[in-house]
């Protein structure tokens, strides 16, 4: 299994609290396979400690060091709130969640940080229509 | 950033700011070295004749009549220096004045603060010389940075590795004999002094308030001096004559150890708070006190909570008239409970536990107060290059504090920092590490960013990696962390540049450490 599934990808019209945002993370995760349900207190606690937003739009919410027991493999999760999440006072677009064990996670991390990192990029990627575009748009980075 | 913890900050005066940076300094001499004194720990435990399998233990059945032979001692004719007593009297002082040192000036620094220290070592022979140690070493090295300021970057090309040798063994020469003549006999007073004072709050009976020194004592590693100074001789003589004395408790019950660290382990922060467990089975366990010892001395207000449990402990007997038959050696609560005198075993649990139980309720509001704190100071510091705003304050004083937050809201939006930026870089930027608790999210995006923003700029001999701040290692040129854990990755790595940012997709600083790595470069070719 790869880290990022089409199923992992969704796009909502609405906004939701950082809370319901967390919540969703986790249940793709779990879904996924990747996390126990006990992972969205583990990034509940991280997001009081310090916030995952990261800029540009994005937050990736995951737990913390001492959390990793609720990881039982690398999974990502997408969700793009159209209406915006209030991340501790900024505004997020894109939630990834996010699943680390080892290392596999890493090269996707870092395409999509890359990928954020470029105004134009992220136009894009608020300007696709379906999930299987933003799996498109973050996959193809991936390949190239 | 937010206007709440500037505002605590700057009520708080300079003078708390001076004491917290103390405080980080004391602790960046410290906590590097926790691993060896635990591992001394480990082997005085076993090893000492009163040791677990010691000629002279507690369970018969696990002596050893080899013992000495690591302990250090008399075997089968030969007298054997063992490690324990070389361990606690040269290696840990000695690390400690190294790092010490190494903080205040580089590796020569360290090499300097490290022979200087040996001259206390030395000279004070018989006393445990930490203190001097941790005064010694930074001391020696501010001296040297001193001293070869006039020439420094002014030695023609080729000679500088002569003239640094030679100017920093002239330093270390003088600064031995300076530590061996003077800072010495200080030291010796101040332990006898200590002792002094005990001896007569023992005769005087107001002997709970013995633990307003004993356990300040304890901390600088006076303890055997006191322990065995004082309260062996007179507790004996108590317990010839009434078969029990709670003098013995005074230095060896091991509760308000197990309390303090215990409160770090649930309040502390970074690598404190990572090894505490550790060092509790060792201390309530295996008896070794001194693994306690540094994480006071990282953090010294928390003697506040050794002494109200350390006197609560002493008080309990008081009250039950409970005591030991003879010296606990070592202060496991093994040892205490074997030599605990028939009938004393209510009293003398219950000062271990109550004594445990005050140290940690004690400690936790310092504890959880400087953790905000911590987090403040580092708001209020500004996003821009740390070091560069650490230095500026500690020329400027409280003033700067509003200054760096200005700076830090222009430069983000201007390039303003990039001069500061490229003067703060003294040592080659080649390694390059992001970090954040887990390692597993944020840092991981950050190095991604910043590795692409490189290889953009044609730099290719720089490594960026990621990784937990608990698993920093000091050997990072450059640690970039979102800003409310840089004070946590300052203390885990103290002699790298430090960098905060906000946003970890495209910081403005990171147009800064691209210039510098580009500048830098530049330079050497």
């Amino acid at each position: 299994m790869s880290v990022l599934e089409i199923g992992q990808v969704r796009i909502h019209a609405g906004s939701a609290t950082q809370e319901e945002a967390l919540q969703e993370a986790t249940d793709i995760l779990v879904a996924a396979g990747a996390v126990t349900p006990a992972y969205v207190d583990a990034m509940r606690q991280r997001e009081e400690t310090v916030s995952t937003f990261m800029g540009n739009g994005l937050a990736i919410p995951h737990g913390t060091n001492e959390t990793k027991e609720a990881i039982l493999a690398s999974g990502l999760s997408v969700v793009r709130y159209d209406g915006g999440v209030d991340w501790a006072g900024e505004q997020a677009t894109f939630v990834i969640g996010i699943a680390g064990r080892g290392d596999e996670h890493l090269e996707i991390l870092s395409q999509i940080a890359i990928l954020f990192s470029d105004e134009d990029d992220v136009a894009k990627l608020n300007a696709a229509q379906t999930p299987d575009e933003v799996f498109a748009l973050l996959s193809a980075v991936n390949e190239a | 950033m937010t206007t709440t913890s500037t505002t605590a900050t700057a009520s708080g005066g300079g003078a708390r700011v001076r004491v917290q940076r103390f405080g980080t300094f004391l602790s960046g001499m410290i906590m590097p070295n926790i691993a060896a004194f635990i591992a001394w720990g480990i082997i005085t435990a076993l090893f000492i004749p009163q040791g677990w399998v010691g000629f002279d233990g507690p369970v018969e059945a696990w002596q050893w009549a080899g013992s000495p032979i690591l302990g250090g001692g008399d075997f089968d004719g030969t007298t054997y220096t063992g490690l324990v007593g070389p361990i606690i009297n040269y290696l840990l002082p000695l690390l400690i004045a190294f790092t010490g040192g190494r903080m205040v000036h580089g590796h020569r620094g360290g090499v300097v603060g490290a022979v200087a220290a040996f001259g206390v070592i030395i000279g004070a022979e018989g006393t445990v010389m930490f203190l001097g140690a941790m005064i010694a070493g930074p001391l020696t090295a501010l001296i040297l940075k001193y001293v070869e300021k006039p020439w420094q970057g002014k030695i023609k090309p080729g000679f500088e590795m002569l003239v640094d040798n030679f100017s920093a063994g002239f330093v270390a020469f003088f600064a031995s004999l300076a530590a061996f003549f003077w800072l010495a006999p200080v030291m010796k007073w101040l332990t006898d002094l200590l002792g002094g004072a005990v001896g007569w709050l023992v005769e005087t009976g107001l002997i709970p308030l013995a633990s307003i020194i004993v356990e300040p004592a304890k901390v600088l590693f006076l303890n055997n001096a006191i322990n065995h100074g004082v309260f062996t001789p007179l507790g004996t003589e108590q317990s010839a004559q009434t078969g029990k004395s709670l003098l013995f408790l005074i230095e060896a019950n091991p509760g308000p150890g197990l309390g303090l660290l215990m409160a770090i382990t649930v309040f502390g922060v970074g690598a404190a708070r990572a090894t505490a467990p550790g060092a509790a089975i060792i201390q309530f366990l295996g008896g070794i006190h001194e693994v306690y010892f540094p994480y006071v001395l990282a953090k010294p207000v928390l003697i506040l909570g050794l002494i109200a449990g350390g006197a609560t402990g002493v008080l309990t007997n008081v009250i039950f008239q409970s005591g030991l038959v003879a010296p606990a050696a070592p202060g496991s609560i093994f040892a205490v409970l074997f030599q605990t005198a028939p009938g004393s075993h209510v009293g003398v649990i219950l000062s271990v536990i109550l004594a445990a139980a005050v140290t940690f309720v004690v400690c936790m509001p310092f504890l959880l107060a400087s953790r905000r704190r911590d987090l403040a100071a580092e708001a209020a510091g500004g996003d821009k290059l740390a070091a560069a705003i650490a230095q500026t304050e500690a020329n400027k004083g409280k003033k700067s504090e509003h200054l760096s937050n200005l700076a830090a809201r222009t430069g983000a939006a201007a390039d303003g920092a990039a001069p500061a930026t490229t003067a703060v870089a003294t040592a080659p930027i080649q390694n390059i590490v992001f970090a954040c608790d887990a390692g597993m999210g944020s840092s991981a995006m950050g190095a991604s960013v910043l590795r692409n923003k490189l290889k953009k700029a044609g730099i290719e001999d720089v490594t960026v990696t990621n990784a937990a701040i608990a698993n920093l290692d000091g050997t990072a040129d450059l640690v970039i962390t979102q800003q409310q854990l840089t004070d946590r990755a300052k203390g885990m790595s103290p002699n790298s540049v430090h960098v905060s940012v906000d946003n970890f997709m495209n910081a403005p600083q990171y147009e800064e450490v691209v210039e510098m790595v580009k500048s830098q470069k530049e330079q050497t070719e």
